[in-house]
């Protein structure tokens, strides 16, 4: 197929030869670390030589505080952050699911009309500005507007996941649906099938392990975020870990940060077997 | 609801392309391609790679734009149908491909039924969909399943099954569908010899039950099983005839540029039983396309 080649072809090896395109590269990466580090103020000696007050609070930190009450505030605390962080996730999940299936681009049909394709295009566009719009504002921030409108405690943190999640698992789920092999679903339209019919039985049998295995993984993000939540006062064990530190309650800050540790860990452990048992 | 709807629907059995022209970026697939078949004929289309076979499929379920010509089927130009035109005659057209193109995470059962799903209204679907096929269009799969020596497997997954098995399970689906026309695209290429004779056989009986069969080969000794053979080259029908007319010398034409040498791998007939001999290609000409 190819025309002969007349000059002698050079291969090379896997490490491009010295040319100015990778100089290049390397001074902007220089160029941009060293303004950062200008622009944050970064001091390694400062670190190196606060070491006073880090070690104060972590040697204050022990014995953790493992009295009765505190134990009963962790465990409350633990729990709550559990609650968000499933409905958070569950919640997101079915907000996204709806807008997924409209964010999920469908091969170009031959010969539609204009009305067809307009009729296509504008839920598409909406719910991926939907999307876009819950996935682009941090959790915490959304945490501050809900905190706002409803007032402190959990509920508001536990909507303020919700959105942020659906946003996050929405687009994760219109990817997944667009990637799946595309030629069962060409055969169901081949066959006849309408869009519905070709979403139900083509496309979302072939998504829905990824999806799932998505919403675990959400969940796990979930239980993260809200152990912050609670610094905007939007609930969960983040809340009682900043009034301890305000108190300057090292004892029983270690213990609720352990907890929380401890909590993260069993539900990335969980999701994760899950998520690996599932058949795709 | 599912149970006639034959009746309704206009025929699809015959079919014309008349100067059909399909390109893709510029690139002919089909360059001016002009055929007709007559309701319940029987034809098999050779060619080589990139002869335009598969397009020529395509179009007739308008699965590609067409820069040129006319298709018609049974009758009506298939570019100027509306959508639900279209649909109509989608549903008489049964297609089987090299491939299987089954929803492997769904059971046989269920992608068997859905030779059906074209004909089943939003309710029907979402019912279909939550709780399964009703009783009736269950018997037709069951009847279906067992036809193709799959009756026990209705409730596995298909990407259990192996891809002779596989194969079995989209026969059915075209006989749950029970099409007017039948589009088969290398049914044969990728499956093992036992599957490829109970494969052609049930597609000779849908044929001898009134449905126009098109089978894509690239197995010349098996396109000589039709009555009549078409070749494409370079998107154009080079041979139109009976295979008695397709000599050695036109064969090589239909060929040039495509290295008869070529080796041809077939995949391991998984789990069939089937003997392991490979399928008859001595006058296979180029080798298993890739879809």
């Amino acid at each position: 197929m190819a025309s002969p080649r007349t000059e002698q072809p050079r291969i090379g090896g896997a490490v491009p030869r010295v040319s100015w395109k990778p100089a290049l590269v390397v001074l902007v990466i220089l160029g941009l670390t060293g303004w950062s580090a200008a622009g944050v103020g970064f001091d390694l000696v400062e670190l190196l030589s606060s070491t006073g007050p880090i070690e104060r609070f972590i040697s204050g930190m022990f014995p953790p505080d493992l009295s009765a009450r505190t134990l009963q505030t962790t465990a409350r605390g633990v729990l709550e952050t559990f609650q968000m962080s499933f409905l958070g996730a569950l919640m997101g999940a079915v907000v996204a699911f709806p807008l997924a299936a409209f964010a999920t681009g469908e091969d170009a049909t031959v010969g539609a009309s204009r009305g067809e394709r307009l009729l296509r295009v504008v839920p598409y566009h909406l719910s991926r500005f939907i999307l876009n719009v819950f996935r682009s504002v941090p959790d915490i921030l959304w945490a501050l507007v809900f905190v706002v409108a409803l007032g402190l405690g959990p509920f508001p943190g536990t909507l303020a996941l919700a959105v942020h999640s659906a946003g996050i698992l929405g687009k994760l789920l219109s990817e997944t649906l667009e990637s799946v092999p595309s030629r069962p679903v060409e055969a169901l339209r081949a066959t006849g099938a309408g869009a519905l019919q070709a979403f139900l039985f083509g496309r979302l049998p072939q998504a829905i392990s990824g999806f799932t295995s998505l919403t675990l993984y959400q969940w796990e993000c979930n239980i993260r975020s809200a152990t912050i939540l609670g610094f905007v006062g939007a609930g969960g064990i983040g809340q009682q870990i900043l009034i301890s530190m305000n108190l300057f309650d090292y004892p029983k800050v270690a213990t609720l940060v352990g907890a929380t540790i401890v909590a993260v860990l069993v539900v990335d452990r969980f999701s994760a077997a899950v998520r690996r048992r599932l058949v795709y | 609801m599912t149970s006639s709807p034959r009746s309704k629907e206009p025929s699809a059995r015959g079919f014309a392309l008349e100067k059909a022209v399909v390109s893709f970026r510029g690139t002919a697939a089909l360059d001016g391609a002009t055929l007709e078949v007559e309701p319940g004929e029987r034809l098999a289309v050779v060619g080589a790679s990139g002869a335009g076979k598969t397009t020529l499929f395509r179009v007739l379920t308008r699965g590609v734009a067409l820069s040129g010509g006319r298709v018609t089927v049974g009758g009506r130009d298939l570019y100027s149908l509306s959508k639900g035109e279209l649909k109509g005659v989608r549903r008489r057209i049964g297609s089987i491909y090299q491939a299987y193109n089954l929803v492997p995470q769904l059971p046989a059962g269920v992608n068997a039924a859905l030779g059906e799903v074209g004909g089943m209204g939003a309710l029907a679907t979402l019912r279909t969909f939550l709780a399964g096929p009703d009783a009736a269009l269950a018997s037709r799969v069951a009847g279906a399943l067992d036809r193709v020596g799959l009756g026990d497997k209705a409730r596995a997954r298909t990407a259990d099954l192996s891809g002779g098995q596989q194969q079995r399970v989209a026969v059915a689906r075209l006989l749950v569908q029970s099409p007017d026309l039948v589009l088969a695209d290398e049914p044969f290429a990728a499956v093992d010899p036992v599957t490829t004779e109970r494969v052609f056989e049930a597609l000779l009986e849908l044929n001898h039950e009134g449905a126009t069969l098109m089978v894509n080969l690239h197995d010349v000794g098996l396109a000589r099983r039709f009555p009549r053979v078409v070749a494409l080259r370079e998107g154009q029908v080079a041979f139109d005839g009976p295979p008695e007319r397709l000599s050695e010398e036109a064969l090589n034409e239909i060929y040039a540029g495509d290295d008869p040498h070529q080796e041809v791998v077939l995949p391991e007939p998984q789990g069939d039983g089937g003997p392991k001999e490979p399928i008859q290609l001595a006058e296979g000409r180029d080798g298993v396309s890739s879809h």
